[in-house]
């Protein structure tokens, strides 16, 4: 199993909650090739709670990719929404819930965190 | 745009041809079938045993529907022809053809009739900038069905051709050998659909009939749009033609982003912004909050959808933001461009909180206002979080993205639109001046959501107090003291930008002017070197980068005057806002009801008639949205805890305004108007008037 997306679901679960998906109920399965084998995750969501397994129930939308795209999606090399217009990811079901989803995805790595998010407001 | 080209749509979908209703698309024509961003159809030529046709006449039925007359032969100045061509031609999904021909002769005829297809899948940004083509195209019949086909990668786009009676395909095109009898007629129906991998719903396109019943449930959607708008009964005729325009335009302009369901909101405009847009979809649900207050629900949810969530220099995207620009093509999805969705603007985010509160002040649904809390402080978070990019308690920006990424990141975006009076430029960041209106703005209406509908009183008097404090600072760092306006901006130095522009205006209507300095900026406003005598320039004549037909340097914009209306009734000048509601409406009548983009800022009585600026877009949103702005600022609508005020101050020449089925949180209401108030007389005021 590849690391970074194992390790972006293993916290997802952890979390238990995200804010930023009370907005969202249903289920997200992602099935994840590499080669033969793939990997798969159910992310059940109920208004920002979320549980995370690997069952293979019918979800309200599943999103395919291969699992090297992925780990770079979870790491912030790849920006989802740019993925899924290129076919590389593809989407059934109810696309809601891909676009409230993929806000957990980070921005890309090192050289932008640290400058910015401090409060620059000293003047006030 | 060149004149003879006609266009029909149907959401981001839709089709330009010449008026013949051929298309011949070169690599920089924006001509073609174009959907989600992404040219679909580049050549769709119709001839007759080998000759092109020749039009009698276009006739545009609605906004996603034309009919073409054609008869073979071209270039003739006599046409005698005994066969008549009709194409009739529906966009939605792709394209729906109808094409007849009539013999008009006592004798039979023999036809070959040929419609020769072929696609470059050209994105947007591709047209606009004359790319190169990156991946592989493949053409192929199929069931006979014509599929024109490009593909890089992953990434897949289709073109679909079929007709209802056989035809003979190949790969350049179909062809159909007819026979008609004496008097007798021939037809075929053509459907162009277009096809992209990605969205699994849009898969089954590939896999779909013909389109039936599409064409009448969009004219059922229209009847019902048009029918649930108020109606406006006036004495004035031309205003009942621009307001119906209005809102046929702003039907066509009415977009549905995937997630929306059946609920839509304003596109930008056509044909280059048919897409979710963070500023031009806000003003538009903002100028519309009285007509049709369903399109701002519907914006603020998709905004707020996909507001920004995390720091992506690329996209200039920060947690809190909301998006500027939406796009689906080609160079997006290679993150060739940032528009998946970009973020680079520095107003949407505040403007977002002004329209979560206006609407609910119009329609009383708190509970959209409760379902967007988070949004609407992580909004507010923004403001101060990240947008603050000096330090010195002023809203600023600058591209992080710095290849393709928007360098003015407010309305007034090209790159010369923000100077000194001598003409000089000045660095980044910048802090425009309608950027801290509407940042005061919106923690005012933040602060009221808070405390009457989060319950959060604690929150709305921290808001209360930042606004207070940035109202004292703004009107101490901004003033010109010399002159007695409001300076563009500030510049990385802290110093005034101090040319005089229209934004003086959108400070009126943020609510940010210090009351005693308000006579002052209406008196600029309304002076020779901002009024041209049909609205307000976007430059002030006598700074030195002022041209009348610069884009954002001396136009006349219709959106920015109906928001400045609104300003300068905010403020009690009632008189001032009927005179720029009448320049900007005897305009429109010039235009035929629908208002450009922009058009030049030459003086009235030089001209006497408005010039439309060169390259200017139309129909746009905000321009389609600017006469019901200035429906409402003229009868003076405010919706006042559960009721709707009523205050109205027209200008000469409308002796009578009823707006009529008004919805709200009242139900339904009527809005009377007289005229009472005087404007002063000047030369044309209104061309019916005479001098």
């Amino acid at each position: 199993m590849a690391q970074p997306t194992g390790e972006f679901f293993e916290g997802l679960a952890e979390r238990g909650h995200e804010p930023l998906l009370e907005k969202a109920t249903g289920s997200i399965r992602f099935d994840l090739a590499n080669g033969k084998k793939s990997q798969r995750w159910l992310v059940a969501i109920d208004k920002g709670d979320v549980a995370v397994s690997h069952k293979s129930t019918a979800p309200d939308c599943t999103l395919r990719s291969t699992e090297e795209l992925f780990d770079d999606i979870v790491l912030g090399k790849e920006n989802a929404m740019a993925a899924v217009l290129r076919g590389a990811v593809t989407v059934d079901g109810d696309p809601e819930l891909l676009v409230l989803f993929q806000r957990l995805f980070p921005g890309p790595p090192a050289k932008a965190a640290g400058r910015r998010s401090a409060n620059g407001g000293s003047g006030r | 745009m060149s004149a003879g080209v006609v266009k029909i749509l149907d959401g981001n979908t839709f089709v330009v041809s010449d008026e013949r209703g051929d298309i011949e698309a070169s690599a920089t024509d924006p001509t073609g079938l174009f959907s989600f961003d992404t040219r679909f159809l580049s050549k769709w030529v119709l001839t007759i045993d080998g000759e092109r046709l020749n039009a009698l006449s276009t006739d545009d039925i609605h906004y996603f529907e034309t009919r073409f007359f054609l008869v073979p032969g071209t270039g003739t100045v006599y046409v005698d022809s005994k066969l008549s061509v009709i194409r009739q031609r529906a966009v939605g999904h792709g394209f729906q053809e109808e094409l007849r021909i009539l013999n008009h002769d006592e004798q039979p005829v023999k036809l070959t009739v040929r419609l020769d297809a072929a696609c470059d899948f050209a994105d947007l940004f591709e047209v606009k900038d004359a790319l190169k083509k990156k991946g592989e195209y493949v053409t192929r019949v199929q069931g006979g069905k014509l599929v024109l086909s490009y593909e890089r990668g992953t990434f897949a786009r289709s073109t679909i051709i079929q007709s209802s009676t056989p035809a003979k395909i190949d790969k350049d095109g179909l062809s159909f050998k007819v026979s008609i009898e004496p008097h007798g007629e021939w037809s075929t129906s053509l459907d162009v659909a277009t096809a992209q991998l990605g969205w699994g719903e849009m898969h089954k396109q590939l896999k779909r009939g013909r389109n039936g019943s599409r064409r009448a449930n969009m004219q059922g959607s229209l009847d019902k749009w048009l029918d649930g708008a108020p109606r406006v009964e006036c004495d004035w005729e031309p205003l009942q033609a621009t307001y119906r325009q209005s809102l046929v335009d702003l039907a066509a302009l009415r977009f549905s982003p995937v997630t929306a369901g059946a609920r839509s909101l304003p596109a930008a405009g056509l044909p280059w912004f048919m897409t979710m847009f963070g500023r031009d979809s806000i003003f538009t649900s903002l100028q519309a909050l009285p007509f049709t207050p369903e399109l701002a629900a519907t914006t603020l949810r998709e905004l707020g959808m996909r507001q920004g969530s995390r720091v992506d220099d690329f996209r200039d995207e920060d947690p809190g933001r909301i998006l500027h620009e939406m796009r689906y093509g080609e160079m997006t999805a290679f993150s060739e461009r940032p528009h998946s969705p970009y973020y680079g603007c520095a107003d949407a985010t505040a403007l977002y909180v002004v329209l979560l509160d206006e609407y609910e002040r119009w329609t009383g649904d708190r509970k959209l206002v409760r379902d967007l809390e988070r949004e609407a402080r992580a909004a507010l978070n923004w403001i101060d979080e990240y947008a603050d990019l000096q330090g010195n308690g002023y809203v600023s920006y600058q591209r992080r993205n710095e290849e393709t990424g928007l360098e003015n990141q407010c309305w007034k975006d090209s790159w010369d639109s923000i100077s000194y009076r001598d003409g000089a430029l000045p660095g980044f960041p910048r802090a425009t001046a309608e950027l801290q209106g509407y940042a005061y703005d919106s923690k005012i209406r933040g602060a009221r959501l808070a405390r009457e509908i989060w319950k959060d009183p604690a929150y709305a008097a921290e808001l209360e107090r930042q606004a207070a404090d940035l109202k004292r600072r703004f009107n101490r760092d901004f003033w010109v003291a010399d002159d007695e306006y409001f300076a563009l901006a500030l510049d990385p130095e802290g110093n005034q930008v101090d040319a005089l522009a229209s934004n003086n205006g959108h400070l009126l209507w943020s609510g940010i002017v210090d009351k005693s300095k308000a006579k002052a900026v209406v008196r600029h406003l309304m002076g020779p070197r901002l009024f041209s005598g049909w609205g307000i320039r976007t430059l002030a004549e006598g700074e030195a980068r002022y041209n009348p037909i610069g884009y954002h340097v001396g136009t006349v914009w219709p959106f920015d005057c109906s928001f400045i209306a609104w300003g300068l009734r905010r403020y009690g000048f009632k008189d001032e806002a009927a005179t720029i509601a009448a320049g900007i409406l005897d305009a429109a009548e010039f235009f035929n009801g629908r208002l450009p983009e922009a058009f030049g800022g030459y003086e009235r009585s030089q001209t006497r008639y408005p010039v439309q600026y060169p390259t200017a877009c139309s129909p746009q949103a905000w321009s389609t949205g600017a006469p019901l702005l200035f429906i409402r600022t003229m009868l003076g609508l405010e919706p006042i805890g559960e009721h709707l005020v009523v205050d109205p101050a027209l200008p000469v020449g409308i002796g009578r305004l009823e707006l009529l089925d008004i919805p709200g949180r009242w139900g339904r209401v009527d809005a009377f108007g007289r005229g009472r108030v005087e404007v002063a007389r000047r030369e044309h005021l209104r061309p019916q008037l005479g001098e």
